[in-house]
């Protein structure tokens, strides 16, 4: 019985052997690229990138509940981007307009808006 | 006109989740293109690289889901190339890549 369910899935047309599993599934690559990047400085983390995860990553969490059939996979990895792409944006905005060392925090906001 | 009412009402167009979705995704294209004059340091291999798997992932996903959504297709294809450069661009600035003649003699 479970021989024959796993078989099912396997043969799922939107099983492992097609891209409607894998690119889906890959995009968690997104998601573990920002944890993996969380502990990196500030200064190195781009607003316009995060920002654009941030609004895709919202977009596409509400389509997947709107779409037929709904997909909780597709909702699930677009609201891990979500979540981490404003984890990394509300890191980089206080650390460049909210830091308590004031000079500091001038340094670094004038840094990043040279280099947008 | 004709043709527009033809976009307007389609199966793909902006009345439905098949259009705003890759719309979004044209955010990553814009972000980008904003990064390109960034300097090389503040690239994050770890997102770039991942975006390089990402969008050539979702050209194939595009071209094969039901309805074929060629803006989708459009936008992975520009991300691509935009992602890939970022990472060429990342990479000769951690030395993995040989840089030009006179750079090459500081290393």
């Amino acid at each position: 019985m479970a021989n024959s369910k796993l078989q099912a899935l396997w043969n799922h047309p939107a099983g492992p052997k097609t891209i409607h599993f894998w690119a889906p599934t890959f995009k968690w690559g997104i998601t573990i690229a920002n944890i993996l990047d969380s502990s990196k400085p500030p200064e190195q983390v781009s607003y316009a990138q995060q920002a654009a995860i941030m609004g895709s990553g919202l977009i596409w969490t509400r389509w997947g509940t709107v779409i037929t059939p709904k997909n909780w996979n597709l909702v699930s990895v677009n609201f891990g981007m979500a979540v981490t792409s404003m984890f990394q944006l509300a890191r980089k905005t206080q650390h460049d307009y909210l830091s308590s060392n004031d000079q500091q925090g001038e340094q670094a906001a004038s840094e990043s808006i040279e280099d947008q | 006109m004709a043709s527009f009412r033809a976009f307007w009402n389609s199966p793909v167009g902006p009345k439905t989740t098949h259009f705003w979705g890759p719309v979004a995704n044209w955010g990553f294209v814009a972000a980008g293109l904003a990064d390109m004059s960034k300097p090389p340091e503040k690239i994050s291999g770890n997102m770039t690289a991942a975006m390089c798997v990402y969008s050539a992932l979702f050209m194939r996903f595009a071209w094969m889901v039901q309805p074929r959504n060629y803006l989708l297709l459009a936008c992975h294809v520009s991300n691509e190339t935009v992602q890939l450069y970022q990472l060429s661009r990342w990479a000769k600035g951690q030395g993995y890549l040989p840089q030009k003649k006179d750079e090459a003699a500081t290393q």
